[in-house]
């Protein structure tokens, strides 16, 4: 199940917004797709991110796969505890699981995201 | 594409499954990290469905299969297995494969899935006088392997012989349910284990019944692919090829001159002159995993490409297996893999990688 109040991206991340910070993970549906995760390698703090443009890398046993920013802005904090034991990727997606914080540039990008129900609809049809 | 016997049980269990070979495979059922722990600490179930399994039979088979494969089938103890490799002239390795003696004049070989097709016919070819081959495999029967610390006292109790008097790398026949089979302790995870041949019927049986043991679990390829680079086992089709011989593949043990096989001359060649590359095992000091083609250098040079590479998750690193020039290839030898990923730096490593494996365990009390 999708939880509402979070924002979507067609490449499977998820940010929550709180005031002008956004936490960002990847979804349920892409960590069972991805299996096991056993690495992932976070962006530096202060790095300046793009929407749409590559953020975070992820590997596990069966693939590797590139983390994209859901917004624009700089990266304000990064899940450190990730680095030595990734696995709260799977188990946890959408709460311990969070990969990056970022300091929001413009809220306006928010209307480009999918809401819980268009993400949902949207893994349906692919 | 091909399924095993065991398909329908794959897909009732929920298992991820793959192609390999034109053979329709588990990849994996709870996650690889789960199932490979389950193996180092229990047991792992694994469908070996998809290797081909010859039985060699006649008068004269054990002499007639030295002149073909590296195994020494002459020399071989009976209820002795013994691994080697079908070469072509060149010594390049077309299959590599275990040979289990049963008799004076029986054989099975175990070769791998894409190749045993072609093994066949090769060896086919090349029969003399009253010796047999039989495809097993054609004949409907199967393979599991259980793998792990508790592998001999979950299957013990299930197989009519005394499971104990089994050493490494030796074979029985034995009866299962009522019906004959061959268990041979052998493997590819490093750890105490078995492989179970067995009609389908009764393939599917035991795999049943094992399962329903609490301290089994099924596993996939996968896990299979980690545990044995773990152990810097080769794979055909990564490490092993017509383009590579057992020297440079480190190897040479089980395909030495005691006998005259198809690919001996080469291999006394290459033995004598040395190889361009040899085939080493690889440890990075991060998470990361390496990929087949990824490049090694050694400062500006190019030192060897990786051939496998995986997440270790017994060792909690990445890490692999490797061709490199010679000059590169001892052991603490520091060399930067240059993927498209990124630039990481590993160690030549002595295999095994990880030692704790159980696989030479005396059970003889």
């Amino acid at each position: 199940m999708t939880p509402d109040g979070l924002f979507f991206t067609k490449q499977h991340e998820w940010i929550r917004v709180e005031g002008k910070m956004a936490t960002e993970g990847i979804t349920d549906h892409a960590q069972a797709a991805l299996g096991d995760i056993t690495f992932v390698e976070l962006p530096a703090r202060g790095k300046q991110l793009t929407q749409g443009g590559e953020a975070a890398q992820i590997e596990s046993c069966k693939a590797a796969a590139s983390i994209y920013a859901a917004v624009s802005g700089a990266v304000a904090e990064v899940n450190r505890a990730l680095e030595d034991d990734p696995a709260a990727i799977n188990s946890d997606p959408y709460r311990a699981g969070w990969l990056f914080k970022i300091d929001i540039e413009n809220p306006e990008e928010l209307g480009a995201l999918l809401t819980a129900k268009q993400y949902d609809q949207f893994i349906e049809e692919a | 594409m091909r399924k095993t016997v065991l398909d329908d049980m794959h897909a009732a269990l929920g298992c991820r499954m793959l192609e390999f070979h034109g053979w329709r495979l588990p990849l994996s059922y709870s996650g690889v990290l789960s199932e490979h722990e389950r193996c180092r600490t229990a047991a792992a179930l694994f469908d070996t469905g998809h290797m081909g399994l010859f039985r060699i039979i006649g008068k004269g088979a054990a002499a007639w299969f030295g002149g073909i494969g590296t195994q020494n089938a002459a020399q071989l103890r009976l209820g002795r297995c013994r691994y080697g490799f079908l070469l072509n002239d060149a010594g390049g390795v077309l299959d590599d494969t275990v040979l289990v003696r049963l008799d004076e004049e029986e054989f099975i070989l175990i070769v791998n899935a894409g190749t045993a097709a072609t093994d066949f016919a090769w060896i086919n070819a090349r029969l003399e006088g009253t010796v047999r081959l039989e495809n097993l495999s054609e004949a409907g029967w199967s393979k599991i392997d259980l793998q792990g610390p508790l592998a001999f006292e979950i299957l013990a109790p299930l197989v009519d012989s005394d499971l104990r008097a089994l050493a490494y790398f030796s074979a029985f026949r034995t009866r299962l349910r009522g019906g004959d089979c061959i268990v041979t302790r052998t493997g590819y995870t490093g750890e105490l284990g078995y492989e179970i041949l067995a009609p389908g019927a009764a393939v599917r049986d035991l795999f049943q019944q094992l399962l329903a043991d609490s301290r089994v679990a099924p596993a996939g390829l996968g896990a299979r692919d980690s545990l044995r680079l773990e152990m810097g086992y080769p794979l055909h089709g990564h490490e092993l090829s017509t383009a590579h011989n057992p020297i440079e593949a480190g190897l040479g043990v089980f395909a030495t001159d005691s006998h005259s096989y198809i690919g001996a001359a080469a291999l006394a060649r290459a033995r004598a002159g040395g190889t361009r590359r040899k085939l080493v095992a690889l440890m990075l000091d991060s998470r990361r995993k390496p990929a087949p083609g990824d490049a090694l250098r050694a400062g500006g040079e190019k030192a060897g490409e990786v051939t496998s590479g995986a997440f270790l998750p017994s060792l909690a690193c990445g890490g692999g297996l490797a061709y490199v020039a010679p000059s590169f290839a001892a052991a603490g030898t520091e060399l930067h893999i240059v993927s498209e990923r990124g630039e990481w730096i590993a160690h030549i490593t002595e295999k095994p990688l990880y030692r704790h494996g159980t696989c030479r365990k005396k059970l003889d009390l």
